[in-house]
């Protein structure tokens, strides 16, 4: 209850000058440019029922994101991404042939997938630790994210590789939509059906690593799923939800930016999150009040 | 409904979470065969210490008299380090433990207030009076007092008893360093003093990835400015550093610095946005903060490790080229 109140005081003290400061506007537009596409992309992960895909993602980089560092003995971005990149896909490359040729039933793969890569990871850390090896102390942290320390060199990285995955999905809309509805039609009637869900698969990688640094693996993985969910509950059309899950990860990534630029000591990371949540239960509440019969 | 029936099922299951700890712990293990930190057993008593700096201590008193074990090496975060198995095994073999205290070792507190019921465990730094720490929370104390050579000269004192315990020979010699020791770092304290007077009041501002200097800033009358909280665990909010660079700007500091153990995104973030007002900010150079150097650092003790530090603040702020080395990873002298 102090802390409250101390918490109110603190809130009238409030400067709206940070708003617009140089360091606003970069995370501003690295962390909309991944919201965005976290939005459109998980979209259709969330309609093929593979919400949790990307958690598996993120969490397995580590494996990856510490044997870069034990190979190299770097702990530059490039390196810990490329590393978690190839981890991450090769974790959802084992997912997805873990589905198709065996009974593992999809919830049991994931967290088997995740689990390995997260625990194989830890595991590595701490040997290096163990082992006084300079730089590897905390390399777990990197699963935690560093929104608000993000550089003009990162918002560009962020932004051209959303970019890129936003058009690949525009690219393959038609198919992506096919087999997200109608797996079996779109089997029958010739789609390559394998090839699309191992392209969605990739995406979500990309997605995921991307965003690492943005957002850390356990926001990232909320990106991928709140805003295609919230956009849901307005829409029956593909083409409104990714149009409207991207404008949900935009102006969730943009408001939590501006609320942490104004009350202080407020970690950027989370406060996104929190918005999107906002976002998802106001969508939620209007719509089942706009249509109690249909949301019952 | 499309979306739904599907019960919403976020992060991993409690067994998922089981299996990557067992199996964790598992690789951990495996991993781990003995490396450079396990010595064979010399038939001397065997003091396992946390960190390299209270290794330093015990040194400084006990000499060669003991065998000493650290359980962090150099370039290791005690915020954040987490024992091992095999860390386990060396502590419950040790004759002494002795840590820093006052929360360093976060992760290890529980495990070493199980051991101090079985064998004594020394927390250096609890020894210091109340009133010369710094509180930064309810009951909660900055650990960082080595900083400040006035109070880590109070923390000598409490290893010299245990030392005695366990080597009953060895007291008078160990009660003899300890004093010279504590009569070195009063020097010590002056000789930093004098250097500090070098930098202009108006920029005595040291700007670090995490707040481990406030003893010093304290003891030098410099301002203290962490990016993150008191641990490296915490992330830091886009208010705190957009206020961070209208400071730096507005104070025309020059440098800003990191420390050896903890990632530096923070300070890169500081200047490019001090570099976007105009104000450029150059790299002060690397503090030690939490760990000492490596062997041949030049910063192996805590002596050379605080006049290394100050070299490098000095340098970076008073605008004085102190030594041509680089990353401050060299000698001080
Ligand atoms: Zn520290």
């Amino acid at each position: 209850m102090t802390s409250a109140v101390g918490y109110l005081s603190c809130l009238a003290a409030i400067d709206l000058s940070g708003l617009l400061a140089y360091n606003t506007l970069i995370v501003a537009a690295g962390t909309a440019a991944v919201g965005c596409a976290a939005g459109v992309v998980g979209s259709l992960s969330v309609l093929r029922k593979r919400a949790l895909v990307g958690d598996a993602a993120a969490h397995v980089t580590l494996v990856g994101v510490a044997t870069a560092f034990a190979l190299t003995g770097r702990r530059d971005l490039p390196t810990l991404l490329a590393g978690g990149f190839a981890a991450a896909l090769a974790g959802l490359l084992v997912l997805v042939v873990m589905r198709r040729y065996t009974r593992t039933r999809d919830d049991a793969a994931t967290a088997i997938v995740l689990s390995v890569g997260f625990g194989g990871g830890i595991a590595l850390v701490a040997g290096m630790t163990a082992r006084g090896i300079p730089g590897s102390a905390g390399l777990e942290n990197f699963l935690l994210g560093h929104t608000a320390a993000l550089t003009a060199r990162d918002a560009g990285v962020l932004a051209g590789v959303s970019l890129a995955t936003v058009v690949v999905v525009m690219l393959f809309l038609k198919e992506a939509t096919l087999v997200a509805f109608d797996r079996s039609f779109a089997a029958a009637a010739g789609w390559p059906v394998a090839v699309v869900d191992y392209l969605l698969v990739v995406l979500v990688a990309v997605m995921v690593v991307v965003g690492l640094p943005a957002a850390g693996a356990v926001l990232v993985t909320a990106l991928v799923v709140i805003p295609p969910v919230a956009a849901r509950q307005w829409t029956d059309r593909l083409g409104t939800m990714l149009v409207l899950a991207g404008v949900i990860g935009l102006v969730s990534a943009v408001t939590g930016v501006a609320i942490s630029a104004v009350v202080p000591r407020l970690a950027t990371g989370p406060v996104i999150v929190l918005v999107a949540a906002a976002i998802f239960a106001i969508s939620v509440l209007f719509t089942r009040w706009r249509s109690p019969r249909e949301a019952a | 409904m499309l979306l739904m029936d599907q019960k919403m099922n976020f992060g991993p299951s409690k067994r998922a979470v089981q299996l990557s700890l067992v199996l964790g712990a598992t690789v951990a293990a495996l991993a781990s065969h003995p490396g450079w930190a396990a010595e064979p057993r010399t038939g001397m008593p065997r003091v396992v210490v946390t960190t390299t700096i209270v290794a330093d201590l015990v040194r400084q008193v006990a000499g060669d008299e003991v065998e000493t074990d650290c359980l962090m090496g150099p370039g290791v975060d005690p915020h954040s380090f987490k024992a091992t198995p095999r860390d386990a095994d060396r502590l419950a073999r040790a004759d002494l433990v002795v840590a820093s205290g006052l929360q360093l070792e976060g992760k290890l507190a529980a495990l070493l207030e199980r051991l101090g019921r079985r064998k004594r465990v020394v927390s250096v730094a609890e020894s210091i009076p109340k009133d010369r720490l710094i509180e930064v929370g309810d009951g909660l104390y900055d650990p960082h007092v080595w900083f400040d050579p006035t109070l880590w000269a109070m923390c000598v004192e409490a290893v010299v008893e245990p030392l005695g315990q366990i080597v009953p020979a060895g007291r008078p010699r160990f009660e003899a360093a300890a004093a010279q020791y504590r009569g070195r770092l009063k020097l010590l304290d002056d000789a930093l003093r004098e250097r500090v007077a070098a930098i202009p009041e108006r920029r005595r501002v040291l700007v670090t990835s995490h707040d481990a200097f406030r003893y010093f800033g304290r003891a030098y009358a410099i301002d203290v400015v962490g990016i993150q909280g008191m641990s490296t665990e915490s992330e830091a909010g886009l208010n705190d550093i957009n206020r961070l660079v209208d400071l730096v700007v507005s104070r025309g500091v020059p440098a800003v610095f990191v420390e050896t153990s903890v990632a530096d995104r923070n300070v890169t973030a500081l200047r490019e946005g001090a570099l976007a007002k105009g104000h450029g900010v150059r790299l002060g150079g690397r503090l030690y903060s939490d760990a000492l150097g490596g062997p041949q650092s030049g910063a192996e003790t805590l002596e050379e490790a605080l006049r290394a530090n100050v070299d490098v603040v000095v340098g970076g702020l008073a605008g004085v080229a102190v030594r041509e080395s680089d990353g401050g990873t060299g000698s001080g002298r």
